[in-house]
């Protein structure tokens, strides 16, 4: 079933019809003929088709990268749609300048791509600073150019920028006045209103039985059903009520995206910790279509957020005839398996808060920095009373066919003091709980021994001055 | 100026080249130093800069032309099979489908030098061509491929070469598995390693690395008539329109090639693919444009790869370090159909060694077909050089780089004739310096603490110096503007920008007043493939020529039009005055003006090689790393590529090319892997999840030192190219910076955190 669609693609106003589960990407290089943004893998895994997306929030608008290949067109409703071609309004922007005279492209293929992420770091960071910047652009290969003079065009970028402090204007006005985007943006949010689009209801099907979260993995193994498929989309439902907190227990919607995940004041007050940790999530395009609920419901036993949850010993609610819990750590039943009947989906993830003096970390081994699924992860939580261990959950992913909760590992660990060979007995146990395959990430002997090493790493990260690595390997 | 015409021989990816070409019949005075010029060797930017980043730049895969139509091809999902039978009856009713080509309705086109055809019922890998075709949308053509019922025959695989060398192995060709060998001898290897205080003797593998270009292959095709019109994205116009002409039994001048953008190109894009070939059998069926692009698995799949490669390297040397004899036995897989897999070269050419013995075997398995891959066989074969030649000095108690002069030549060892310039020493001072060489650890692996560092360092040779045959026509209006008309192709790497530099220095006018168009054989003169290094210092003296030419023309006729004698005639910024009546002068755009075609056209041409001189490339890199322990994980922190490379075009170009070469060579150290698994026969690694390239993060920071000037014994502009020289010595300098941190040597690449670990477990 087709859906109407109206939105902004740069600054002009589409009204359409489309199968709102087609590539965005193919929407903008077939039916808007706009062929800036590129298609080179068609997988979220190399950024050429990135774009930004904008919405209206309190008046302001928010714009963020997303890879156009895996996000459904649908999704745009009412929004703000921003390509490489949006990008300058007749003559280069500082940045394209830059690029310029940098030299920073040469096929040139990948660039736009990187164009559109750094103006979308601009856009949502006030105070630009270079290696988030660089961070900003984790999503984005180049197999040219070598990033070095990449990273040089954004150095100039962001002096430029100081250098144009001037009044106390508005951030995205000052980015027009230094020629960082186009004067139209001005205009963006009163034309936006103008649509008078409700983007939490009109994208919805109820009737549908395909439904759509964030789509970073459905559109990557089933595109060519999905485009022609009755969808629903859900990912713009209960905007603003995501995370909230109710008698000391965290509720996070399953439509909740990494970013949001990250950026939540609640995540940040209460868990500090894994913050720090999500950079090594994907790429900041996929962290802001992926959902939690898809990360849980995709089954991955190597995914980085179900490992997280797992240490959180989240609960799920799931809704179908009737509302019910289930422990995350007894939710799977075998490889891409788990407890979900046909008609029930996720609804909400569960947390408790975390007890004073709880301590989280996540560790992950990968080949490359960004945009890596790691060969082998681990997170843990703990509470210590005294040196002893009161509390302790403990995950490990890419080790089983399911993302893995060491029971057993647990077990032996809760009422022991922390002590060099209390977490060398307990890596012997979670050895034996383990069950690694060799595959294409690794072999299985070095699987285990990385998830030793990984156990180690908690410990000496936590607990610097009783644990020393070098005395444990 | 008078022209003669020579055969041309130089060397290509192992091929000797002999081809006809005119050059100027007089060495030409060379291009002033850079000191002296406004644009050559300065920061110019991009001519295509514009293009590029506002998104405008119009690529192949871009490319939509009126009633166009889209092909996909059809694949083998086996590794080794026979086609018994196709059913494309199915495919044919589905609405949209215009028509499918297979082998049962298509005439036999031979293909991979006569061992195949486009369609070939014998599919020796998984991706071997078994149908195409086209339909009014992609999506439709992607449906009826699903159509299309194929019964094979399965047949035993083999997906490595040292099950594919066993007697018994599945036999791939029927004259067996082994390609053409690389064998060479030089003195007496034997007798060599008599005469050594000390021998060592180590072996070394390396990965298949998949080319990956963000663009992916793709043509566009039409016809008019009984010509053909081909979009491609490719790095040789004139070698796509051959391929395409032969295969079509057509004229080369009834097909016309264009190329103006394209996304990437490493080698896996110097021929014409299948899928243009059957493009163009499909337009011409149907009467409309066709489009043909692959997708990314098929990239990962079909296209092309570097081969692996298992060297044995044996090294005789006396107690000085002097080397006695060297010998590289090897074998590598080349895919399914014939290419090459040898990485002796830089063992054979790039040390003082009398006594070479060299055996490498190329072999055939059940997958994709070996393409040349950034410096073929080079960045494997100076892995694997370079790490024992570390390992020796250890073992002689020597420093690396004096190892290193000890065998320095200053002639080629094969010909025994000089270089024309060689400036590896300077490249090993510079770089050393830069680095911090005397830092390094002098016992390696003697740092304590969870993260060690290290420094290693590698050299490099390869050829590049270009050669003829390679034109470019120049034309200048009257309105002073010039155009560069040349049939090279820039695959990023600012042969644009270089061209428009030269022609306004040598015409001193604005550099804004030079337009250049490359990549279309139907009107351009002609020039060779953007591959081995030689696209600049072929086609830079092609257009030095062409505009030495244009100033001389400019002269004659402002001699005719001033009616002063020529010698009495200066040409400055432009003008063109008398020596001696200041009243006499003469803007050339009023040149051009006055004279009747109101247009000045001029051809200039790549000279002639010098006799009796080998032309080569050398540089040093040096590698800083840091080795986390815990995990196994390498971090570059600093590479600096110090090279001789003769004159300098265009710094910003020059730099990005280093990058871009030492980021690929990053890659290959460290993460790159096609990986096959050996019970189904299929390739795992088929998207850019899987297969793993470089991004940001994984940058280091890279320091470029040229220690040349310009070499003018090779031509007028003394370039040698840099494409291959920037990533050729990068993995084995990495390698030896891993091993002076950890003290273990990595023999294997890509150096992933298992082998890290393995090898301190394995030490400890």
């Amino acid at each position: 079933m087709k859906m109407n669609l109206k939105f902004i693609c740069n600054k002009n106003l589409v009204v359409t019809e489309v199968q709102p589960g087609k590539s965005l990407l193919d929407f903008i290089r077939k039916d808007l003929r706009l062929t800036g943004s590129k298609e080179g893998c068609r997988e979220g895994d190399c950024g050429a088709c990135t774009v930004l997306i904008g919405e209206l929030e309190n008046d302001r608008m928010i714009y963020k990268t997303v890879n156009s290949c895996i996000m459904p067109v649908g999704d745009i409703n009412g929004k703000h749609l921003v390509t490489i071609e949006g990008l300058s309004d007749g003559k280069l922007n500082q940045i394209q300048n830059d690029f310029v005279e940098q030299g920073a492209s040469q096929c040139g293929f990948c660039t736009p791509g990187f164009i559109v992420s750094l103006c979308g770091y601009f856009l949502s960071n006030e105070k630009p600073i270079l290696k988030d910047a660089i961070d900003s652009l984790d999503g984005n290969v180049c197999r040219c150019t070598g990033y070095e003079s990449i990273r040089n065009a954004i150095n100039n970028s962001i002096v430029f920028l100081e250098s144009n402090e001037g009044d106390s204007k508005r951030h995205i006005e000052k980015l027009v006045s230094s020629n960082f985007i186009p004067e139209y943006f001005l205009e963006i949010p009163q034309r936006l209103n103008n649509l008078s689009i409700d983007i939490q209801k009109d994208s919805v099907n109820g009737d549908a039985k395909q439904i759509i979260g964030g789509g970073t993995d459905l559109l990557v193994q089933r595109w060519e059903e999905i485009e022609n498929a009755d969808v629903n989309l859900i990912f713009n439902l209960h905007q603003n009520e995501k995370i909230t907190v109710e008698d000391n227990i965290c509720k996070i919607k399953a439509t909740t995206t990494v970013s949001e995940f990250w950026e939540s004041e609640i995540i940040k007050k209460y868990l500090p910790e894994i913050t720090e940790s999500l950079y090594l999530f994907g790429s900041l395009p996929i962290r802001n279509r992926a959902t939690l609920g898809g990360n849980i419901i995709n089954a991955s036993p190597i995914a980085d957020m179900t490992s997280i949850l797992l240490a959180l010993d989240a609960k799920l609610i799931i809704e179908g005839n009737s509302r019910k819990q289930i422990k995350l750590n007894e939710f799977y039943t075998g490889y891409k398996t788990m407890k979900l009947e046909p008609g029930e989906i996720l609804d909400d993830i569960h947390i408790e808060l975390p007890d004073e003096g709880a301590r989280f970390n996540f560790e992950k081994i990968s080949r490359r920095t960004y945009l890596d699924i790691a060969s082998v992860n681990s997170s843990i939580y703990l509470v210590i009373d005294k040196d002893v261990i009161s509390e302790v959950h403990l995950s490990a992913g890419g080790v089983a066919p399911i993302p893995l909760y060491l029971f057993e590992t647990v077990n032996y660990l809760k009422g022991k003091e922390i002590a060099f060979e209390t977490i060398k007995s307990a890596a012997e146990i979670t050895l034996k709980e383990i069950k690694p395959i060799s595959d294409a990430r690794g072999s299985s002997a070095y699987k285990s021994l990385m998830l030793r090493n990984l156990l180690f790493a908690h410990f000496a990260k936590l607990f610097p001055n009783i644990i020393v690595v070098e005395e444990l390997i | 100026m008078s022209r003669k015409i020579i055969k041309s021989k130089y060397d290509l990816y192992e091929e000797k080249i002999e081809t006809i070409a005119e050059v100027p019949s007089e060495k030409e005075k060379p291009l002033a130093p850079n000191s002296k010029l406004k644009y050559v060797g300065k920061d110019v930017n991009r001519y295509d800069g514009y293009d590029k980043v506002s998104g405008s730049a119009i690529y192949t895969i871009d490319k939509v032309l009126p009633n166009m139509v889209f092909a996909r091809v059809m694949v083998s999902p086996h590794p080794h099979a026979k086609i018994k039978s196709i059913d494309v009856s199915k495919a044919l009713k589905l609405k949209g489908v215009l028509h499918i080509i297979t082998n049962e309705n298509t005439s036999e086109i031979p293909w991979y030098y006569n061992t195949s055809k486009l369609f070939d019922k014998h599919l020796r890998y998984q991706g071997d061509e078994v149908a195409c075709v086209a339909a009014e949308t992609e999506k439709i053509a992607e449906e009826a491929l699903s159509l299309i019922k194929v019964e094979y025959e399965i047949m035993p695989h083999v997906v490595t070469a040292e099950s594919a060398m066993k007697e018994n192995a599945p036999k791939i060709h029927n004259n067996g598995n082994f390609g053409r060998p690389s064998e060479y001898t030089r003195g007496n290897f034997d007798e060599g390693i008599k005469q050594a205080d000390v021998t060592i003797e180590d072996t070394f593998t390396t990965q298949v690395e998949v080319h990956n270009p963000t663009e992916v292959h793709c043509s566009v095709v039409n016809w008019d008539g009984g010509k053909l019109t081909v979009w491609d994205s490719t790095q040789s116009i004139f070698s796509v329109r051959d391929n395409v002409a032969q295969s079509l039994g057509l004229n080369a001048s009834d097909v016309r090639v264009v190329k103006k953008y394209m996304g990437g190109g490493f080698g896996s894009k110097l021929e014409a693919g299948k899928y243009t070939v059957m493009a163009a059998l499909l337009a011409k069926k149907i009467g409309r444009p066709v489009k043909a692009a692959m997708n990314r698995r098929e990239m990962n799949l079909s296209v092309g790869n570097r081969p692996d490669s298992n060297q044995t390297i044996t090294i005789g040397t006396k107690k000085d370090g002097t080397f006695t004899a060297m010998s590289h036995i090897a074998y590598g897989v080349m895919g399914a159909y014939p290419s090459g897999s040898s990485s002796y070269w830089p063992l054979r050419s790039i040390y003082k060694c009398p006594n070479i013995k060299i055996d490498n075997k190329s072999i055939y398995i059940n997958a994709g077909r070996a393409r040349p891959f950034r410096a073929p066989g080079h960045v494997q074969g100076t892995f694997a050089l370079e790490s024992i030649i570390d390992d020796l000095a250890l073992k002689l108690g020597m420093d690396p780089i004096e190892l290193r002069l000890k065998n320095y030549t200053e002639v080629d060892q094969d010909g025994d004739v000089p270089y024309t310039s060689k400036l590896l020493k300077e490249a090993y001072e510079k770089g050393a310096e830069e680095i911090g060489w005397k830092n390094r650890n002098k016992i390696p692996g003697s740092q304590t603490g969870e993260i060690k560092t290290g420094i290693g360092m590698a050299s490099q040779i390869w050829w590049g110096g270009g050669a003829p045959p390679s034109y470019a026509t120049l034309k200048l209006n009257s309105d002073g503007s010039a155009k560069i008309f040349s049939g090279t192709q820039d695959i990023g790497t600012g042969t644009y920008t270089f061209m428009q530099q030269i022609a306004a220095d040598v015409l001193e006018i604005p550099i804004d007043k030079v337009n250049v168009d490359l990549g279309d054989t139907g009107t351009m003169p002609y020039s060779g493939g953007s591959g081995g290094s030689m696209t600049a210092p072929s086609v830079s003296p092609a257009v030095y020529d062409a505009a030495i030419q244009m100033k001389q023309k400019l002269i004659s006729n402002a001699a005719a039009i001033l009616e002063v004698d020529e010698s009495n005639l200066i040409y400055s910024s432009g003008n063109i005055s008398s020596k001696n009546d200041s009243s006499k002068s003469i803007e050339i755009k009023d040149v051009v003006g006055k004279i009747h075609e109101r247009v000045l056209v001029t051809t200039g041409a790549r000279n002639e090689n010098p006799n009796g001189y080998a032309i080569n490339s050398f540089g040093a890199q040096f590698a800083k790393v840091e080795v986390d322990t815990m995990t196994g994980i390498v971090r570059v922190k600093k590479i600096v590529a110090a090279h001789d490379i003769g004159r300098v075009l265009n710094r910003k170009t020059l730099e990005n090319q280093f990058y871009g070469g030492v980021i690929m060579g990053l890659g290959y150290a460290l993460m790159e892997n096609r990986v096959i698994d050996d019970y189904t026969g299929k390739v795992l690694t088929t998207n850019l999840h899987d297969y793993k390239m470089p991004t940001m993060q994984d940058m280091p920071d890279i320091k470029v030192i040229i220690v040349s000037e310009e070499d003018n014994l090779i031509s007028p502009t003394g370039v040698k190219g840099i494409g291959e020289p920037a990533m050729i010595p990068t993995p084995g300098a990495i390698a030896n910076a891993v091993f002076n941190a950890i003290g273990v040597r990595i023999k294997s690449l890509p150096i992933t955190p298992d082998k890290i670990l393995e090898a301190l477990n394995s030490k400890s």
